[in-house]
């Protein structure tokens, strides 16, 4: 299995704040879910990978190529739809289909009619909703290998989220594609994404298998009494207010036959990142 | 790279629409009479001069930048796509100038000479090139909010430098030594003004890849 992205040492400074170093691959075949509070620099990550920003230190392979020869092969979402409110929906077809080679005009239209698109109508009266439909259906027209993706469900009714996750996955069917996805609704990742990513103020704090993510931490809810006689090597974190304590545990399974009588709940990615942000560290 | 100039005139298309109709207006007034047939073309090369400056500011309201640099397409060839749009925009309005000119005075509605009026609108395109291969590269380098104000700050020093040191020191006399037969006579001169805006827009191209290609957006 060849990578898709292959991220080394990628480094992006700014004067208040520093994206790395990075390092990541994604296989083909499969979807990374890229997650981390609001300016922890999962959008600089996205830019400096295609160039939009210039890193300032690393190198950056996209389907085992330069980013800049790749892009033909890429497909791209922001948190935001970047056509001008000027444009209607059938113009963007006429400039993209004459950017990429590989514009599928059938397919594009088949997205429209998927989505609930109408060709004829003006950017400026969609909806959020409807205007992120329209990236998707732009950054797959042209029949990417890889797909880019920051926050690319905010903002959808869960019946349209599911709908897009189902696409998602029928899109890394295909060994040769891949999808890298940024998002604050992880429960979209949990469903979807085989690798997570998590990054924290710039930095690369987790990167794993989901499952093998999930399955390794846990949940520990007990009391401070409690928390006081287990092993400091187990805890990541601990949050504790007056009426419980919780601690986000690594090796659960170790953990749990070491203390069977204590409650380890599964942990979900959002209570991942609130522990590793809001948490005390152990 | 089509694909982006195809978009800077659709993103325009309303504003292009609303500048068809001025202009029928201006013609119907300079048909009537009122207005001679060198104000209406001056008139719409002024407009079609500041053209540019609203795309840079539909492109900024969209963030079109971010997305437009993960298109195949590469910084050289989008700042290039620009340019060009912006020499088919004055070649368009130019060559309507021309075509309108040429019925004004077939319908002998035109007071001044044919030829003085287009001396007149050649005039009017190679101070629109000028503005434009002056204002392009600031906006790259600044983005259209700042760039509006710097660009007519930098206007507004070149217009004081001009009433305050040349025209007393005599430096602009030498165009009370252009008589009206010297003018007739210089046929090759609109010519030679707009391959000199052609030229400059060519520099400014240069300068404008050159802060487009080292920007971060």
């Amino acid at each position: 299995m060849t990578n898709c992205i292959e991220i080394k040492g990628l480094v992006k400074e700014y004067k208040t704040f520093t994206l790395g170093p990075i390092d990541l691959k994604v296989p083909g075949g499969s979807i990374l879910g890229l997650i981390g509070e609001n300016g922890a620099g999962k959008t600089t990550l996205i830019k400096s990978m295609l160039g939009i920003t210039r890193p300032t230190a690393g190198a950056v392979k996209l389907l085992g190529t330069n980013p800049d020869r790749a892009k033909e092969d890429i497909g791209i979402v922001l948190d935001d739809c970047f056509f001008s409110e000027y444009l209607r929906v059938r113009d963007v077809e006429t400039v993209l289909c004459r950017v990429f080679k590989s514009w599928d005009k059938g397919l594009y239209r088949d997205y429209l009619d998927k989505f609930g698109l109408s060709g004829a109508k003006n950017i400026k009266e969609l909806s959020r909703g409807m205007r992120m439909k329209l990236s998707l259906a732009a950054a797959l027209a042209h029949r990417p290998r890889l797909l880019l993706l920051d926050e690319a469900t905010a903002g959808l009714d869960p019946v349209v989220r599911e709908e897009i996750l189902d696409e998602f996955l029928a899109f890394v069917s295909d060994e040769d594609h891949a999808i890298l996805i940024s998002s604050h609704i992880t429960s979209d990742l949990e469903k979807v994404a085989d690798y997570i990513a998590y990054l924290h103020q710039g930095k690369l704090l987790l990167c794993d298998e989901k499952d093998r993510l999930l399955e390794s931490y846990g949940r520990l809810v007990c009391a401070r009494e409690e928390l006081e006689q287990v092993d400091r090597g187990y805890l990541v974190s601990v949050r504790k207010s007056q009426y419980s304590t919780e601690a986000l545990i690594r090796r659960k399974a170790d953990f749990k036959r070491l203390y069977p009588k204590l409650a380890v709940e599964p942990v979900t990615l959002d209570e991942l990142m609130v522990f590793v942000v809001k948490g005390e560290k152990a | 790279m089509s694909g982006l100039i195809v978009k800077d005139f659709l993103i325009l298309r309303k504003t292009l629409r609303s500048y068809l109709l001025i202009l029928a207006i201006y013609v119907a007034v300079a048909f009537a009479g009122y207005w001679s047939s060198s104000f209406v073309g001056g008139f719409m090369m002024v407009m079609v001069a500041l053209l540019p400056m609203n795309t840079f500011a539909y492109d900024k309201q969209a963030k079109w930048d971010v997305y437009g640099l993960s298109l195949p397409v590469g910084r050289t060839k989008t700042v290039a796509a620009r340019y060009l749009a912006v020499l088919i925009m004055f070649a368009a309005s130019a060559a309507l100038t021309i075509v309108l000119g040429a019925v004004m005075n077939l319908a002998g509605r035109m007071e001044e000479e044919l030829g003085e009026y287009l001396f007149a609108c050649a005039l009017c395109i190679v101070i629109a090139m000028l503005v434009n291969a002056m204002m392009l590269p600031f906006l790259y380098k600044f983005g259209p909010e700042r760039a509006r104000i710097m660009f007519f700050g930098v206007i507004g020093v070149i217009a004081l430098v001009v009433v305050v040191v040349l025209i007393p020191l005599g430096g602009l006399e030498w165009l009370n030594s252009l008589d009206e037969s010297a003018l007739e006579q210089a046929a090759a001169l609109p010519a030679a003004a707009v391959a000199a805006g052609l030229v400059l827009l060519a520099l400014s191209f240069l300068l404008s890849r050159h802060f487009y290609g080292n920007q971060d957006v």
